[in-house]
Protein backbone atom coordinates (compact mmCIF):
# COMPACT_ATOMS: atom_id res chain seq x y z
CA UNK A 1 0.00 0.00 0.00
CA UNK A 2 1.20 3.57 -0.88
CA UNK A 3 0.03 6.39 1.12
CA UNK A 4 0.82 10.35 0.11
CA UNK A 5 0.25 12.44 3.06
CA UNK A 6 -0.62 15.76 2.26
CA UNK A 7 2.26 16.18 -0.27
CA UNK A 8 4.01 19.19 -1.31
CA UNK A 9 6.79 19.61 -3.47
CA UNK A 10 9.33 21.78 -5.74
CA UNK A 11 12.00 21.41 -7.85
CA UNK A 12 15.36 23.88 -7.08
CA UNK A 13 13.17 27.31 -8.59
CA UNK A 14 10.79 26.95 -5.89
CA UNK A 15 7.63 26.72 -8.20
CA UNK A 16 5.15 24.28 -6.76
CA UNK A 17 5.12 20.92 -8.60
CA UNK A 18 2.15 19.00 -6.35
CA UNK A 19 0.27 21.01 -4.29
CA UNK A 20 -1.49 19.29 -0.80
CA UNK A 21 -1.82 15.97 -2.87
CA UNK A 22 -3.46 13.29 -0.92
CA UNK A 23 -4.01 9.66 -1.60
CA UNK A 24 -3.96 5.81 -1.01
CA UNK A 25 -3.46 3.42 -3.56
CA UNK A 26 -4.20 0.04 -2.22
CA UNK A 27 -2.49 -3.34 -2.95
CA UNK A 28 -3.99 -5.04 -6.09
CA UNK A 29 -5.19 -1.85 -8.04
CA UNK A 30 -4.63 -1.01 -11.18
CA UNK A 31 -4.56 2.94 -11.41
CA UNK A 32 -4.02 5.18 -14.10
CA UNK A 33 -2.31 8.21 -13.27
CA UNK A 34 -3.26 11.04 -15.99
CA UNK A 35 -2.92 14.89 -16.37
CA UNK A 36 -1.27 17.19 -19.26
CA UNK A 37 2.64 17.09 -19.79
CA UNK A 38 3.89 19.31 -17.06
CA UNK A 39 1.36 18.28 -14.51
CA UNK A 40 2.98 16.18 -11.95
CA UNK A 41 2.48 12.83 -13.28
CA UNK A 42 5.83 11.37 -13.09
CA UNK A 43 7.27 13.82 -10.35
CA UNK A 44 4.45 12.35 -7.86
CA UNK A 45 5.46 8.54 -8.70
CA UNK A 46 9.42 9.69 -8.38
CA UNK A 47 8.18 10.18 -4.66
CA UNK A 48 6.72 6.79 -4.21
CA UNK A 49 10.29 5.42 -5.01
CA UNK A 50 12.03 8.25 -3.49
CA UNK A 51 13.80 9.29 -6.30
CA UNK A 52 12.68 12.74 -4.81
CA UNK A 53 11.49 13.82 -1.44
CA UNK A 54 8.38 15.95 -0.49
CA UNK A 55 9.21 19.29 0.53
CA UNK A 56 6.40 18.87 3.29
CA UNK A 57 3.92 15.57 3.94
CA UNK A 58 4.76 12.13 4.01
CA UNK A 59 4.50 9.02 1.21
CA UNK A 60 4.08 5.73 3.68
CA UNK A 61 4.90 2.34 1.43
CA UNK A 62 2.68 -0.08 3.75
CA UNK A 63 2.68 2.20 6.61
CA UNK A 64 6.34 2.88 7.06
CA UNK A 65 7.54 6.42 6.13
CA UNK A 66 9.92 6.33 3.17
CA UNK A 67 12.51 8.05 4.28
CA UNK A 68 12.92 5.38 6.71
CA UNK A 69 12.82 2.58 4.20
CA UNK A 70 16.66 1.00 3.15
CA UNK A 71 16.92 1.39 -0.58
CA UNK A 72 17.20 -2.35 -1.68
CA UNK A 73 14.18 -2.94 0.67
CA UNK A 74 12.24 -0.59 -1.97
CA UNK A 75 13.46 -2.39 -4.96
CA UNK A 76 11.47 -5.39 -3.20
CA UNK A 77 8.24 -3.80 -3.43
CA UNK A 78 8.16 -1.40 -6.13
CA UNK A 79 9.87 -1.37 -9.65
CA UNK A 80 9.95 1.71 -11.85
CA UNK A 81 10.39 2.06 -15.31
CA UNK A 82 11.36 5.24 -16.34
CA UNK A 83 9.84 7.24 -19.80
CA UNK A 84 13.65 7.79 -20.92
CA UNK A 85 14.43 4.15 -21.62
CA UNK A 86 17.95 5.38 -22.24
CA UNK A 87 18.63 6.22 -18.51
CA UNK A 88 17.78 2.76 -17.15
CA UNK A 89 20.22 0.83 -19.45
CA UNK A 90 23.47 -0.25 -17.60
CA UNK A 91 24.67 -3.66 -19.58
CA UNK A 92 25.97 -5.04 -22.46
CA UNK A 93 22.97 -7.24 -23.88
CA UNK A 94 19.52 -7.91 -23.33
CA UNK A 95 19.87 -10.65 -21.30
CA UNK A 96 22.37 -9.25 -18.64
CA UNK A 97 20.71 -6.30 -18.74
CA UNK A 98 17.20 -7.83 -17.65
CA UNK A 99 19.59 -10.33 -15.15
CA UNK A 100 21.04 -7.18 -13.48
CA UNK A 101 18.51 -6.61 -10.54
CA UNK A 102 18.42 -10.52 -9.71
CA UNK A 103 22.01 -10.70 -9.83
CA UNK A 104 22.17 -7.90 -7.40
CA UNK A 105 19.87 -9.47 -5.19
CA UNK A 106 22.17 -12.84 -5.44
CA UNK A 107 19.93 -15.19 -6.55
CA UNK A 108 21.38 -18.44 -7.90
CA UNK A 109 22.31 -18.04 -11.75
CA UNK A 110 19.64 -21.02 -12.61
CA UNK A 111 17.56 -18.82 -10.78
CA UNK A 112 18.33 -15.81 -12.47
CA UNK A 113 18.16 -17.44 -16.12
CA UNK A 114 14.38 -18.54 -15.07
CA UNK A 115 13.08 -15.30 -14.31
CA UNK A 116 15.05 -13.58 -16.89
CA UNK A 117 13.77 -15.62 -19.71
CA UNK A 118 10.27 -15.26 -18.41
CA UNK A 119 10.62 -11.30 -18.28
CA UNK A 120 12.11 -11.54 -21.77
CA UNK A 121 9.55 -13.77 -23.20
CA UNK A 122 6.87 -11.48 -21.40
CA UNK A 123 8.14 -8.68 -23.58
CA UNK A 124 8.07 -10.66 -26.67
CA UNK A 125 12.51 -9.56 -26.05
CA UNK A 126 13.39 -13.24 -26.25
CA UNK A 127 15.15 -13.54 -29.73
CA UNK A 128 16.59 -10.77 -29.00
CA UNK A 129 18.23 -11.52 -25.64
CA UNK A 130 21.83 -11.62 -26.73
CA UNK A 131 21.70 -8.50 -28.55
CA UNK A 132 23.46 -5.01 -27.67
CA UNK A 133 20.59 -3.14 -25.76
CA UNK A 134 21.36 0.65 -27.09
CA UNK A 135 21.06 -0.45 -30.87
CA UNK A 136 17.46 -1.54 -30.17
CA UNK A 137 14.87 0.50 -31.31
CA UNK A 138 12.95 3.23 -28.76
CA UNK A 139 9.77 0.66 -28.83
CA UNK A 140 12.02 -2.42 -27.74
CA UNK A 141 14.07 -0.52 -25.04
CA UNK A 142 10.89 0.49 -23.36
CA UNK A 143 10.04 -2.94 -23.31
CA UNK A 144 13.50 -4.05 -22.04
CA UNK A 145 12.84 -1.44 -19.27
CA UNK A 146 9.25 -3.60 -18.14
CA UNK A 147 11.47 -6.96 -18.40
CA UNK A 148 14.09 -5.53 -16.16
CA UNK A 149 11.71 -4.57 -13.73
CA UNK A 150 9.19 -7.54 -14.09
CA UNK A 151 12.45 -9.98 -13.11
CA UNK A 152 12.52 -8.90 -9.75
CA UNK A 153 8.82 -9.59 -8.82
CA UNK A 154 8.17 -6.66 -7.41
CA UNK A 155 4.68 -6.36 -5.85
CA UNK A 156 3.83 -3.02 -7.25
CA UNK A 157 4.85 -1.79 -10.69
CA UNK A 158 5.63 2.50 -11.67
CA UNK A 159 5.41 2.14 -15.24
CA UNK A 160 6.03 5.94 -17.06
CA UNK A 161 4.26 5.84 -20.92
CA UNK A 162 5.37 2.35 -21.66
CA UNK A 163 3.37 2.33 -24.46
CA UNK A 164 4.48 5.04 -26.29
CA UNK A 165 6.25 3.98 -29.62
CA UNK A 166 4.67 0.53 -29.56
CA UNK A 167 2.30 -0.52 -32.78
CA UNK A 168 -1.24 -1.51 -31.40
CA UNK A 169 -0.32 -5.49 -31.42
CA UNK A 170 2.65 -4.80 -28.81
CA UNK A 171 0.78 -2.16 -26.85
CA UNK A 172 -2.15 -5.07 -26.47
CA UNK A 173 0.67 -8.16 -25.86
CA UNK A 174 2.15 -5.62 -23.03
CA UNK A 175 -1.52 -4.10 -21.33
CA UNK A 176 -2.74 -7.88 -21.60
CA UNK A 177 0.32 -9.42 -19.75
CA UNK A 178 -0.11 -6.63 -16.91
CA UNK A 179 -3.71 -7.56 -16.85
CA UNK A 180 -2.87 -10.45 -16.18
CA UNK A 181 -0.20 -10.21 -13.14
CA UNK A 182 -2.34 -8.06 -11.60
CA UNK A 183 -5.26 -9.87 -11.86
CA UNK A 184 -3.55 -13.58 -10.95
CA UNK A 185 -1.12 -12.15 -8.77
CA UNK A 186 -2.07 -9.38 -7.24
CA UNK A 187 0.46 -6.95 -8.62
CA UNK A 188 -0.43 -3.43 -8.31
CA UNK A 189 -0.20 -1.17 -11.26
CA UNK A 190 0.40 2.77 -11.32
CA UNK A 191 0.39 3.76 -14.89
CA UNK A 192 0.85 7.17 -16.23
CA UNK A 193 -0.07 7.59 -19.84
CA UNK A 194 -1.51 9.93 -22.27
CA UNK A 195 -3.46 7.04 -24.30
CA UNK A 196 -7.03 7.05 -23.29
CA UNK A 197 -8.34 4.20 -25.07
CA UNK A 198 -5.63 2.18 -23.06
CA UNK A 199 -7.04 3.98 -19.51
CA UNK A 200 -10.59 3.32 -20.42
CA UNK A 201 -9.95 -0.57 -21.64
CA UNK A 202 -7.41 -1.41 -18.14
CA UNK A 203 -7.52 1.08 -15.60
CA UNK A 204 -10.10 0.24 -12.52
CA UNK A 205 -9.28 3.66 -10.85
CA UNK A 206 -8.40 6.97 -12.25
CA UNK A 207 -5.95 9.91 -10.48
CA UNK A 208 -6.06 13.05 -12.28
CA UNK A 209 -3.54 15.82 -11.93
CA UNK A 210 -3.59 19.42 -13.05
CA UNK A 211 -0.98 22.12 -12.11
CA UNK A 212 0.27 20.00 -9.41
CA UNK A 213 -3.18 19.05 -7.62
CA UNK A 214 -4.85 15.97 -7.43
CA UNK A 215 -8.49 17.20 -9.27
CA UNK A 216 -9.93 13.69 -9.64
CA UNK A 217 -10.16 10.44 -8.53
CA UNK A 218 -13.00 7.59 -9.56
CA UNK A 219 -13.76 5.22 -12.21
CA UNK A 220 -12.13 5.41 -15.93
CA UNK A 221 -16.29 5.53 -16.88
CA UNK A 222 -17.30 8.47 -14.48
CA UNK A 223 -13.99 10.17 -15.47
CA UNK A 224 -14.75 9.61 -19.55
CA UNK A 225 -18.59 9.84 -19.47
CA UNK A 226 -19.38 12.47 -16.68
CA UNK A 227 -16.48 14.48 -16.92
CA UNK A 228 -16.82 18.31 -18.52
CA UNK A 229 -13.50 19.07 -17.08
CA UNK A 230 -11.56 16.81 -19.46
CA UNK A 231 -10.59 19.46 -21.38
CA UNK A 232 -9.79 21.74 -19.18
CA UNK A 233 -7.34 19.30 -17.57
CA UNK A 234 -5.69 17.99 -21.10
CA UNK A 235 -7.47 15.13 -21.53
CA UNK A 236 -9.44 13.52 -24.46
CA UNK A 237 -12.43 11.03 -24.28
CA UNK A 238 -11.56 8.06 -26.24
CA UNK A 239 -12.73 7.96 -29.54
CA UNK A 240 -14.92 4.39 -29.15
CA UNK A 241 -16.58 5.80 -25.78
CA UNK A 242 -17.23 8.94 -27.10
CA UNK A 243 -19.01 8.10 -30.15
CA UNK A 244 -20.58 5.22 -27.98
CA UNK A 245 -22.19 8.40 -25.84
CA UNK A 246 -24.42 9.66 -28.69
CA UNK A 247 -26.15 6.57 -28.71
CA UNK A 248 -25.86 5.59 -25.26
CA UNK A 249 -23.73 2.73 -25.73
CA UNK A 250 -21.04 2.17 -22.90
CA UNK A 251 -18.20 1.08 -25.01
CA UNK A 252 -14.06 0.19 -24.36
CA UNK A 253 -13.35 -1.31 -27.75
CA UNK A 254 -14.43 -0.98 -31.93
CA UNK A 255 -15.68 -4.39 -31.29
CA UNK A 256 -17.97 -3.37 -28.24
CA UNK A 257 -19.00 -0.12 -30.13
CA UNK A 258 -20.06 -2.01 -33.47
CA UNK A 259 -21.53 -4.93 -31.66
CA UNK A 260 -24.12 -2.51 -29.27
CA UNK A 261 -24.55 -0.16 -32.47
CA UNK A 262 -27.79 -1.57 -34.30
CA UNK A 263 -29.65 -0.43 -37.64
CA UNK A 264 -32.74 1.02 -36.29
CA UNK A 265 -35.59 -0.47 -38.71
CA UNK A 266 -34.44 -3.97 -37.97
CA UNK A 267 -35.28 -2.97 -34.22
CA UNK A 268 -38.27 -1.54 -35.54
CA UNK A 269 -39.79 -4.85 -37.41
CA UNK A 270 -40.18 -5.87 -33.85
CA UNK A 271 -42.39 -3.51 -32.38
CA UNK B 1 -0.20 14.96 -60.29
CA UNK B 2 3.54 15.81 -60.04
CA UNK B 3 5.67 12.94 -57.46
CA UNK B 4 8.43 14.32 -55.36
CA UNK B 5 8.99 10.99 -54.43
CA UNK B 6 9.63 7.99 -56.38
CA UNK B 7 10.99 4.79 -55.23
CA UNK B 8 12.00 2.40 -57.90
CA UNK B 9 12.41 -1.39 -57.16
CA UNK B 10 14.43 -0.34 -53.89
CA UNK B 11 15.97 -2.69 -51.61
CA UNK B 12 17.68 -2.16 -48.51
CA UNK B 13 20.17 -4.23 -45.70
CA UNK B 14 22.00 -2.91 -42.79
CA UNK B 15 25.11 -4.35 -42.37
CA UNK B 16 24.31 -6.45 -40.13
CA UNK B 17 20.64 -7.31 -40.62
CA UNK B 18 18.92 -8.95 -43.39
CA UNK B 19 16.31 -6.86 -46.00
CA UNK B 20 14.98 -4.53 -43.75
CA UNK B 21 13.33 -2.35 -47.42
CA UNK B 22 11.95 -5.21 -50.50
CA UNK B 23 11.28 -4.32 -53.77
CA UNK B 24 10.20 -0.89 -52.66
CA UNK B 25 7.32 1.11 -55.62
CA UNK B 26 6.13 4.74 -54.46
CA UNK B 27 5.06 7.25 -55.52
CA UNK B 28 4.59 10.85 -53.27
CA UNK B 29 2.90 13.10 -54.56
CA UNK B 30 3.71 17.06 -54.36
CA UNK B 31 1.35 18.74 -51.83
CA UNK B 32 0.32 15.68 -49.94
CA UNK B 33 -0.04 15.12 -46.45
CA UNK B 34 0.95 10.82 -46.52
CA UNK B 35 0.63 8.91 -42.97
CA UNK B 36 2.86 6.01 -43.02
CA UNK B 37 1.37 3.35 -41.05
CA UNK B 38 2.95 -0.62 -40.14
CA UNK B 39 4.10 -3.12 -37.21
CA UNK B 40 7.14 -1.89 -35.42
CA UNK B 41 9.98 -3.33 -37.06
CA UNK B 42 7.95 -2.79 -40.62
CA UNK B 43 10.45 -0.48 -42.30
CA UNK B 44 8.71 2.70 -41.64
CA UNK B 45 11.77 4.73 -40.26
CA UNK B 46 14.16 2.94 -42.87
CA UNK B 47 12.21 4.17 -45.32
CA UNK B 48 12.04 7.77 -43.91
CA UNK B 49 15.70 7.75 -43.29
CA UNK B 50 16.36 6.59 -47.48
CA UNK B 51 14.09 9.80 -48.48
CA UNK B 52 16.42 11.76 -47.40
CA UNK B 53 19.62 9.86 -48.14
CA UNK B 54 20.65 8.92 -44.51
CA UNK B 55 19.80 5.64 -45.99
CA UNK B 56 22.28 4.01 -47.50
CA UNK B 57 24.80 6.68 -47.05
CA UNK B 58 25.37 7.52 -43.48
CA UNK B 59 24.03 4.25 -42.14
CA UNK B 60 25.82 1.90 -44.15
CA UNK B 61 24.45 -1.35 -45.51
CA UNK B 62 23.46 -2.32 -48.88
CA UNK B 63 20.93 -1.43 -51.25
CA UNK B 64 19.57 -1.83 -54.91
CA UNK B 65 16.97 0.45 -57.17
CA UNK B 66 16.79 3.89 -56.60
CA UNK B 67 15.02 6.68 -54.76
CA UNK B 68 14.40 10.25 -56.65
CA UNK B 69 13.70 13.41 -54.90
CA UNK B 70 12.45 15.83 -56.28
CA UNK B 71 13.58 13.91 -59.50
CA UNK B 72 17.00 13.82 -58.56
CA UNK B 73 18.03 10.20 -57.34
CA UNK B 74 19.82 10.14 -54.19
CA UNK B 75 22.27 7.89 -55.64
CA UNK B 76 25.79 9.85 -54.29
CA UNK B 77 24.26 12.66 -52.47
CA UNK B 78 24.85 13.41 -49.29
CA UNK B 79 22.70 14.12 -46.32
CA UNK B 80 23.51 18.09 -46.70
CA UNK B 81 23.03 17.86 -50.71
CA UNK B 82 19.27 17.27 -49.49
CA UNK B 83 18.89 19.07 -45.95
CA UNK B 84 17.81 21.96 -48.26
CA UNK B 85 14.84 20.59 -50.17
CA UNK B 86 13.70 18.06 -47.22
CA UNK B 87 13.59 18.43 -43.74
CA UNK B 88 13.83 15.50 -41.07
CA UNK B 89 12.36 15.41 -37.36
CA UNK B 90 13.23 11.77 -35.82
CA UNK B 91 11.75 10.28 -33.17
CA UNK B 92 14.04 11.01 -30.46
CA UNK B 93 14.06 14.69 -31.55
CA UNK B 94 16.15 15.42 -28.26
CA UNK B 95 19.21 14.14 -30.16
CA UNK B 96 18.97 15.97 -33.21
CA UNK B 97 19.45 19.67 -31.14
CA UNK B 98 22.76 21.13 -30.92
CA UNK B 99 23.06 24.96 -29.66
CA UNK B 100 23.03 26.80 -26.09
CA UNK B 101 20.07 28.79 -27.04
CA UNK B 102 16.80 28.61 -29.55
CA UNK B 103 18.32 31.42 -31.92
CA UNK B 104 21.79 29.78 -32.30
CA UNK B 105 19.72 26.21 -32.91
CA UNK B 106 17.71 27.86 -36.07
CA UNK B 107 20.69 29.49 -37.16
CA UNK B 108 23.10 26.32 -37.01
CA UNK B 109 21.83 24.78 -40.58
CA UNK B 110 21.73 28.24 -41.82
CA UNK B 111 25.11 29.42 -41.12
CA UNK B 112 26.48 25.99 -42.37
CA UNK B 113 25.03 26.21 -45.52
CA UNK B 114 25.80 29.86 -46.33
CA UNK B 115 23.38 32.17 -45.87
CA UNK B 116 24.31 35.85 -45.27
CA UNK B 117 23.70 37.03 -41.80
CA UNK B 118 21.15 39.53 -42.13
CA UNK B 119 18.85 36.71 -43.54
CA UNK B 120 20.17 33.75 -41.06
CA UNK B 121 18.19 36.94 -38.74
CA UNK B 122 15.20 37.42 -40.26
CA UNK B 123 14.46 33.52 -41.16
CA UNK B 124 15.31 33.03 -37.93
CA UNK B 125 12.94 35.46 -36.37
CA UNK B 126 10.00 34.25 -39.18
CA UNK B 127 10.51 30.47 -38.38
CA UNK B 128 10.28 30.68 -34.51
CA UNK B 129 6.75 32.90 -35.10
CA UNK B 130 6.02 30.53 -37.14
CA UNK B 131 5.89 27.58 -35.01
CA UNK B 132 4.63 29.58 -32.10
CA UNK B 133 7.79 30.66 -30.71
CA UNK B 134 8.29 34.03 -30.90
CA UNK B 135 11.28 36.28 -29.53
CA UNK B 136 12.75 33.54 -27.93
CA UNK B 137 15.85 33.77 -29.90
CA UNK B 138 18.20 33.93 -26.60
CA UNK B 139 16.09 31.17 -24.86
CA UNK B 140 18.39 28.87 -23.58
CA UNK B 141 17.30 25.06 -24.48
CA UNK B 142 16.58 23.59 -21.42
CA UNK B 143 14.45 26.75 -20.35
CA UNK B 144 11.87 25.18 -23.05
CA UNK B 145 9.57 22.40 -22.34
CA UNK B 146 9.99 18.91 -24.28
CA UNK B 147 7.03 20.08 -26.66
CA UNK B 148 8.53 23.23 -27.33
CA UNK B 149 11.93 22.17 -28.06
CA UNK B 150 10.27 19.80 -30.04
CA UNK B 151 8.45 23.38 -31.62
CA UNK B 152 11.78 24.54 -32.41
CA UNK B 153 13.30 21.67 -34.32
CA UNK B 154 10.53 22.42 -36.42
CA UNK B 155 11.74 25.98 -36.97
CA UNK B 156 15.22 24.90 -37.49
CA UNK B 157 13.67 22.73 -40.13
CA UNK B 158 11.08 25.65 -41.41
CA UNK B 159 13.92 28.12 -41.69
CA UNK B 160 15.31 26.51 -44.75
CA UNK B 161 12.23 26.11 -46.73
CA UNK B 162 12.28 22.59 -47.72
CA UNK B 163 9.82 21.77 -50.09
CA UNK B 164 9.25 18.18 -47.96
CA UNK B 165 8.48 17.81 -44.26
CA UNK B 166 9.57 13.60 -43.02
CA UNK B 167 8.77 13.52 -38.88
CA UNK B 168 8.92 9.73 -37.34
CA UNK B 169 6.38 9.82 -34.63
CA UNK B 170 6.66 13.71 -33.39
CA UNK B 171 3.19 13.20 -30.89
CA UNK B 172 4.73 9.82 -29.02
CA UNK B 173 5.63 11.58 -26.00
CA UNK B 174 2.99 14.24 -25.97
CA UNK B 175 -0.58 14.42 -24.19
CA UNK B 176 -2.99 15.22 -26.39
CA UNK B 177 -3.70 18.63 -25.90
CA UNK B 178 0.15 19.02 -27.27
CA UNK B 179 -0.36 16.75 -29.94
CA UNK B 180 -3.74 18.18 -31.38
CA UNK B 181 -1.10 21.56 -31.18
CA UNK B 182 1.32 20.18 -33.60
CA UNK B 183 -0.53 18.61 -36.15
CA UNK B 184 -2.75 21.71 -36.68
CA UNK B 185 0.60 23.71 -36.80
CA UNK B 186 1.79 20.75 -39.44
CA UNK B 187 -1.64 21.08 -41.10
CA UNK B 188 -0.85 25.02 -41.43
CA UNK B 189 2.14 24.37 -42.91
CA UNK B 190 1.06 22.16 -45.49
CA UNK B 191 -1.52 24.66 -46.56
CA UNK B 192 -0.29 28.20 -46.26
CA UNK B 193 3.38 26.46 -48.22
CA UNK B 194 1.84 23.56 -49.92
CA UNK B 195 4.88 21.71 -48.39
CA UNK B 196 4.48 17.78 -48.79
CA UNK B 197 4.29 16.43 -45.22
CA UNK B 198 5.20 12.47 -44.71
CA UNK B 199 4.68 11.35 -40.98
CA UNK B 200 4.98 7.86 -39.15
CA UNK B 201 2.67 8.01 -36.74
CA UNK B 202 1.17 5.53 -34.44
CA UNK B 203 -1.47 7.81 -32.89
CA UNK B 204 -3.05 8.25 -35.80
CA UNK B 205 -5.94 9.55 -34.48
CA UNK B 206 -4.62 12.95 -34.49
CA UNK B 207 -3.46 13.32 -38.28
CA UNK B 208 -6.82 11.96 -38.89
CA UNK B 209 -8.64 15.65 -39.85
CA UNK B 210 -5.43 16.34 -42.14
CA UNK B 211 -4.23 13.20 -44.56
CA UNK B 212 -4.68 12.78 -47.12
CA UNK B 213 -2.75 9.82 -48.32
CA UNK B 214 -1.45 6.67 -46.35
CA UNK B 215 1.36 4.22 -46.99
CA UNK B 216 0.93 0.65 -45.20
CA UNK B 217 4.22 -1.09 -44.77
CA UNK B 218 4.62 -4.54 -43.79
CA UNK B 219 7.74 -6.81 -43.07
CA UNK B 220 10.14 -4.49 -45.62
CA UNK B 221 6.81 -4.27 -48.49
CA UNK B 222 4.59 -1.73 -49.09
CA UNK B 223 0.99 -3.50 -48.08
CA UNK B 224 -1.01 -0.71 -49.72
CA UNK B 225 -0.37 3.53 -51.09
CA UNK B 226 -3.01 5.83 -52.40
CA UNK B 227 -5.46 7.95 -50.52
CA UNK B 228 -7.21 7.27 -47.64
CA UNK B 229 -10.62 6.71 -50.23
CA UNK B 230 -8.40 4.12 -52.10
CA UNK B 231 -6.88 2.03 -49.56
CA UNK B 232 -8.87 2.48 -46.14
CA UNK B 233 -10.86 -0.60 -47.00
CA UNK B 234 -8.12 -2.67 -48.51
CA UNK B 235 -5.47 -1.95 -45.51
CA UNK B 236 -8.85 -3.28 -43.31
CA UNK B 237 -8.79 -6.16 -44.50
CA UNK B 238 -5.02 -6.55 -43.94
CA UNK B 239 -4.08 -9.35 -40.66
CA UNK B 240 -2.32 -7.13 -38.35
CA UNK B 241 -2.85 -3.49 -40.51
CA UNK B 242 -6.63 -3.50 -38.71
CA UNK B 243 -5.63 -2.14 -35.97
CA UNK B 244 -3.14 0.50 -36.73
CA UNK B 245 -6.36 2.39 -38.22
CA UNK B 246 -8.22 5.19 -37.03
CA UNK B 247 -10.19 4.10 -34.52
CA UNK B 248 -13.06 5.66 -36.32
CA UNK B 249 -12.29 3.89 -39.54
CA UNK B 250 -12.59 0.66 -37.78
CA UNK B 251 -15.60 1.67 -36.71
CA UNK B 252 -17.05 2.56 -40.38
CA UNK B 253 -15.16 -0.92 -42.04
CA UNK B 254 -16.98 -2.57 -39.08
CA UNK B 255 -20.27 -1.73 -39.54
CA UNK B 256 -20.11 -1.96 -43.30
CA UNK B 257 -19.30 -5.51 -43.24
CA UNK B 258 -21.99 -5.71 -40.90
CA UNK B 259 -24.80 -4.35 -42.74
CA UNK B 260 -23.26 -3.60 -46.14
CA UNK B 261 -23.88 -0.18 -46.23
CA UNK B 262 -21.39 2.10 -47.63
CA UNK B 263 -20.96 4.76 -44.38
CA UNK B 264 -18.05 8.15 -45.38
CA UNK B 265 -14.76 8.64 -44.61
CA UNK B 266 -15.39 10.28 -41.29
CA UNK B 267 -12.77 13.03 -40.25
CA UNK B 268 -14.59 14.19 -37.58
CA UNK B 269 -16.67 12.26 -34.27
CA UNK B 270 -19.38 14.83 -35.20
CA UNK B 271 -19.63 13.75 -39.09
CA UNK B 272 -19.67 9.61 -37.95
CA UNK B 273 -22.34 10.20 -35.22
CA UNK B 274 -24.59 12.21 -37.79
CA UNK B 275 -23.83 10.08 -40.48
CA UNK B 276 -25.12 7.25 -38.18
CA UNK B 277 -28.12 8.87 -36.61
CA UNK B 278 -29.29 9.43 -40.37
CA UNK B 279 -28.65 6.32 -41.10
CA UNK B 280 -31.27 4.62 -38.49
CA UNK B 281 -28.21 3.31 -36.06
CA UNK B 282 -28.81 3.16 -32.79
CA UNK B 283 -27.82 1.55 -29.28
CA UNK B 284 -29.00 -1.75 -28.88
CA UNK B 285 -28.42 -5.38 -28.46
CA UNK B 286 -26.40 -7.02 -30.78
CA UNK B 287 -29.54 -8.83 -33.60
Amino acid sequence: MIEAKDINFAYRRGVPVLKDIECTIKDGEFVALLGHNGSGKTTLSRLFMALDHPRSGQILIDGKDIVNLEPADLADKIGYVFQNPDLQILADTVFDEVAYGPRAKKLTEANVKTQVEAALAAMGLSSLAGGYPRVLSFGQKRRLGVAAALALNPRTLILDEITNGQDAAEQTRMMEYLKAINEERGVTIILITHDMGIVRRYAKRTLVLTDGELVFDGTPQDLFEGGEHLEAWGLRRPVVSALGANFGVSAATVDELCAHLVKGDECDEDD
Amino acid sequence: MENVISFKNFYFAYSKSGLVLKDINLNIKKGSFTVVIGPSGAGKTTLCKAITAIVPFYMGGSYAGEVQVLGESTKGKRVSDLALKVGLMLEDYESQLVSLTAGEEVAFSLQNHGFPPEETQERVQKALAEVGLPGRESYQLDELSGGQRQRLLLATIMAVHPEIIVLDEPVSAMDPEGAEELYALLAKIHQDFGTTIIVVEHRVEFVLPYMTDIIAVKEGQIVAAGTCEDVVEKIYTEPGLQVLLPELWQVKCSLQARYGEHLSLWRKLSEAADELRVKGFKGGEEA
